[in-house]
This record gives C-alpha cells, structure tokens and sequence, in this order.
C-alpha cells in the first residue's frame, strides 16, 4: 500500500465480503442471460454453430475478467473512524479517498435494496453541504451500517459547526 | 414604527396595483398586435383573445389581491394567499439568510417592487410582490431587526422594530462605469468566440462565392448581441455598498435588483480573469453562499457577482474585505511538478495551490485563468483522486469540496505524496479555523 492512500491511524477497516459475493451474483445472473439470448438468437437466425461458441467463449472470459476485477475492486474499500473525521478510500484503477469532519455531516443515509439485504448488507452515505462530497461505504454488515449511522449521528451533532 | 404592523393579526396587503402589473404584458400585447385595427375601433381575432386573457387575468389577479394578506405574527411572516384554495405560508424570521428587493421594468413604472426572502433549511424562497418600493424597504429592515432580536434572543421579538435598528450610513465600496461594464462584455469571451464564428462563415462564403451563408450569419450576430445586451443592462449601475446587514449589491437598467449579501454565509470567492481582460489588468468577482444564491444566470450576472468587472486590484482588495484576511502572496502557491505536463501541456504552466493561515487558495486556467479562495473555517470535506496515468507518474489530484457555487477549490496533477500531505494540513487547519469559529 502506497503513501498517498495509506490509512490515517493503523488500519483501513474492509467492507463485507458478501459485496463481492452479491456483485458476482449479479455479473453470473447476467452473463447466464446473455448466454440464453445468445443460443436464442443463434438458433433462431439459424446461424453457424461457431458463431454461437465464439459468443460464449468471449461471454465466458468477459465474465471471468469480470469475476477478478470484483474481487479486486471490494479489496480496496476501506474505512477508517478517527476521532474527529471518517476516512473512505476505494478503486483499483481509479483510486479515491475523502476525509469528511464529522461537524461538517448534514444527514446520514443508510440504504438496502432487496439483493443487498438477502446478503444482509448495507450501504452508507454521508451528506454534507457540498454535493461534491462522495462519501459512500457499500456493503457493509447490517449491524455495523447501523452503529455506524449512530456513531456518525452522534459525533455529527457534538461536533457540529456553523456552515 | 406607524407602519410597522406590531399587532397580531393587523395584516396588509400587497399593493392594489399588483393584478395591473401581473397582466400588463397581456394588455401590451392587445396593443401591439392590432394597434392598427383599434384605431378603427375594431379588433382581431388574436386582440380579442390577449385581451379576454388580459381582462381575465385582471379579475384573477384582483380576487387573488383580495385574498393575499401578510402579517407578522411572533417570530414568523405569515402569509396567505390562494383564490380557490387557501395556502398559508409561515416564514420562520430567525431563519430568514437574506431579503433582496427586486423591481421588474413594469413594476418599476409603477414604483413597486417584490421582496425575495431566502429561507434557510428550506430550499425555496419565500417571496412577496408587489408592494410599494418604500413599503417593501421598511418590510426589509423590520424583518432583519426581527431576525436579529429574535437571534439575539435578548428582546422580545414584539418589541423588535424596524427603529431599534441603528441606521448606520451604508458605505460605497465600489461603482462600475458602464464605458468599463461595455468594453468588458466587448472583450468577454463570448462575444469573441461569435465574433470568431461570424468570421468563419462570412469566410466560408466569400470562399464558396455564395450569399446564403451570409444570411446565417445574422442569427448568430443577433444572438450574441442579445446576449451581450442582457448582460449590460443586468449589470448596469452595478453598485457595491457596505452596511450593517451585510453587503450591498444594486444592478440593472430596466429591472432593478437590490441584494443583500451577508458576510456570515460567505463560503469562498473566487476571481476570474479571462485572457483578454488580463492585458488591461481586469477580473471580475464571484462569492459562493451558504445556502445556495439564486441562479438565475439568465439575467444578467449571477446574484452571486460582487464585481463583473474591475481593475484586479480592486477585486483583489474586495475579496480580502469580504473574507475579512489579507490575500495570501503569489510566493505562498506552488506549482504541480514538471511531470504534470505529460497530462496537462499547457495548463501545467497555470495550474498552482496553496494555503496560509486563513484562506485554501487555488489558480488554474490558461485562457480564462480563475483563482477560487476558500477560508479554512469554510472547508467541507477533502478528497484525493488519482488515475491509472497519474498512479504511474506518481501523481494526484486533491479537491476542496464547497457547496453548490462557483467557488472550487483544487490542486490538479500534484506530486502524490504532497497531495496527500496536504489534505492532512488542510485537515488540521480546518479543524482549528472551525473550533475558533465556534468558540468566538
């Protein structure tokens, strides 16, 4: 881990393992879809049969590239509390990270769809006054996403300052 | 304090001129398109229409009169209005950001004037017109020595009045010519680039050896000159004057527009410079607010103008009075390294940050160069970024992020270790500025 995102104190804390599990759940669903519309439409047009393994292989290896960058991408969330501001860094290509004081936090959001709470995973959003602020942590463990709101809520309203 | 209303439920109208102004558009147009038929005491088809929706409106503008009362009632302005239904609005005084007082051409031939009132926490403004220009001002004062009681929390806001407020005389900061505002919007680049593109094509007909490019040129001209003209006559008389709520900035030809700026929502400024104005050593200035100016970009400059044009050390001057600190020294910005240039050519040259006590200042722009400066107290929250090109040049971008407005503050194309050092300076320094704020 390089200098410039290196965590603030002693550790980046990482989100849930289910994140990439759900996004691989997802990028297998579509893939399995695509390969059905391939069949589909292959035998339909009554094309070639190599035009038809030729789509599933390039299917395959863009889902498999695919199954690797998700892996990769969920390693690189991470977030740590310090006492006065919350730290999130993430990407693997395109690397962030956002420092945001705690007496700067407007409201906090923590979100569910229906596939993330079947892995009982959340999301958390903090909101400041600038809409430029992107300070979102995907999948975290149910739990946590709430003492995580809590914590943030609280320490927003001690510290919160003037705008 | 005879006009104040003091007692509950002593409520008061908008002025009974308000329908006529509403609908005058209509009647003006009744006029213009058959002028000629009703001189012969008849009117056409489109003239009975505009005028049964000018009679209408009329009737509609004159039952809503009636029912559209305001008055103050403890610590908000209540307002009522609706001819079908009934709306009641209730505007919190202690929440009231700014009160600006606006005067539209037709309002301003029949000395009225709307009263623009930004809430806090709301979004949205509330607002009242018409009244009469000296009724909507002594409005303005009561409401803001309201606000300030009520703040203050030291008086009872029904003893507040608009007389408890000490007149003190408004100072001129500054005046813009409009010889200066003309030759500006001349040398601006927008009437550059039109003039650029006129060029073009009255090229390419001379080249093509026909005249129906020519006739394409006139819509372009004829924009450009719209737009040019809109931008002087909301610009013009542009007046900046300092008093107690705040500052004053008054501007327009034909529609007038007064806004009060307080200095207590200030979130950064930000001086542009573009590449013609620079040779005769103009810029212009532009302040951020907290809770978001009224963009209406379409008329005119943008509320949040302080200067649309001036010599640049009296912009300069201007903003170090509005942020209350002297502006940091060129010396105290740096420059991305050299290596930048492998993404940034030409802007590398013109790309620089740095801080000092009080303010975050950043510069970058080859042709329209801007300096944005944030106060640390201001500071929302701070972010690095950095791409697969930048990782391998061991580069990084760091962003100041501020509310919605012209203001932003970044560092492009940074060495990566230094970007990273500085959003923990900054940090720091935001923490301290934000701790000073709240204890003073």
């Amino acid at each position: 881990m390089d200098v410039v995102f290196a965590p603030p104190g002693n550790q980046w804390r990482p989100v849930s393992s289910a994140l990439a599990r759900m996004r691989r759940t997802l990028l297998a669903g579509s893939v399995l879809l695509l390969a059905v519309a391939a069949v589909v439409v292959v035998l339909a047009l009554d094309m070639p049969l190599w035009v038809l393994a030729a789509l599933l292989v390039a299917l395959l290896a863009g889902g498999a590239a695919g199954w690797v960058v998700i892996g990769r991408n969920a390693g690189y969330w991470g977030y740590a509390e310090r006492d006065e501001d919350l730290y999130i860094k993430h990407g693997a290509v395109y690397r962030r990270l956002v420092a945001v004081p705690y007496g700067r936090m407007q409201y906090v959001d923590v979100t569910a769809g229906p596939l993330e709470q079947a892995y009982g995973i959340a999301t958390v959003h903090l909101h400041t006054a600038s809409p430029h602020t992107s300070a979102r942590i995907p999948g975290l463990p149910r739990d946590e996403a709430a003492r995580l709101r809590d914590r943030l809520t609280s320490l927003g309203e001690a510290q919160a300052a003037g705008l | 304090m005879t006009q104040a209303p003091s007692r509950e439920r002593d409520y008061r109208r908008l002025s009974p001129l308000t329908p006529l102004v509403r609908s005058f558009i209509f009647l003006v147009a009744v006029v213009g398109s058959s002028w000629q038929s009703a001189l012969h005491g008849e009117l056409g088809p489109i003239g009975w229409l505009l005028l049964a929706l000018a009679l209408f409106g009329l009737v509609y503008g004159g039952a809503s009169w009636l029912r559209t009362k305001y008055w103050i009632e403890a610590d908000e302005l209540r307002v009522d209005t609706g001819v079908v239904g009934k709306q009641s609005r209730r505007i919190r005084i202690d929440r009231l950001q700014g009160i600006d007082i606006v005067q539209p051409f037709v309002a301003r031939l029949f000395g009225l004037a709307e009263l623009r009132m930004d809430v806090a926490g709301s979004g949205r403004e509330g607002s009242l017109s018409f009244l009469k220009l000296s009724e909507a001002q002594q409005l303005k004062e009561l409401l803001l020595a309201r606000r300030d009681a009520v703040r203050a929390g030291t008086v009872q806001p029904e003893q507040a009045a608009a007389t408890d407020r000490p007149e003190a005389p408004e100072r001129l900061l500054t005046r813009v010519s409009p010889g200066l505002l003309a030759a500006s919007i001349a040398l601006s680049s927008e009437t550059v680039l039109s003039l650029l593109g006129a060029a073009l094509l009255l090229s390419v007909a001379v080249w093509a050896d026909s005249l129906a490019a020519v006739g394409g040129l006139f819509p372009v001209l004829l924009g450009a000159g719209l737009v040019a003209f809109r931008r002087f006559s909301g610009a013009y008389g542009f007046t900046v004057t300092e008093g107690p709520a705040g500052l004053q900035v008054r501007r327009g030809l034909f529609d007038l527009d007064a806004q009060t700026i307080a200095l207590a929502r200030l979130q950064g400024v930000t001086i542009t410079e573009p590449l013609l104005w620079r040779r005769l050593g103009w810029a212009r200035l532009d302040v951020s607010l907290a809770g978001g100016g009224r963009g209406d970009d379409r008329h005119g400059p943008a509320s949040s103008t302080v200067l649309p044009v001036g010599q640049r050390a009296l912009a300069g001057w201007l903003a170090a009075h509005l942020l209350g600190e002297p502006l940091p020294a060129d010396s105290a910005l740096r420059r991305p390294p050299a290596r930048a240039r492998w993404l940034a050519p030409v802007g590398q040259r013109f790309m620089a940050v740095g801080a000092d006590d009080a303010v975050i200042v950043a510069r970058e722009g080859w042709l329209t160069r801007r300096t944005h400066l944030v106060p640390h107290a201001r500071v929302q929250s701070l972010r690095l970024s950095q791409g697969p090109v930048q990782r391998w040049l061991r580069l990084a971008d760091l962003h100041v992020d501020s509310p919605p407005g012209p203001v932003r503050v970044r560092g492009r194309h940074r060495d990566a270790a230094e970007a990273r050092a500085m959003l923990e300076r900054e940090r720091q320094s935001a923490r301290q500025a934000r701790s000073q704020l709240s204890g003073s």
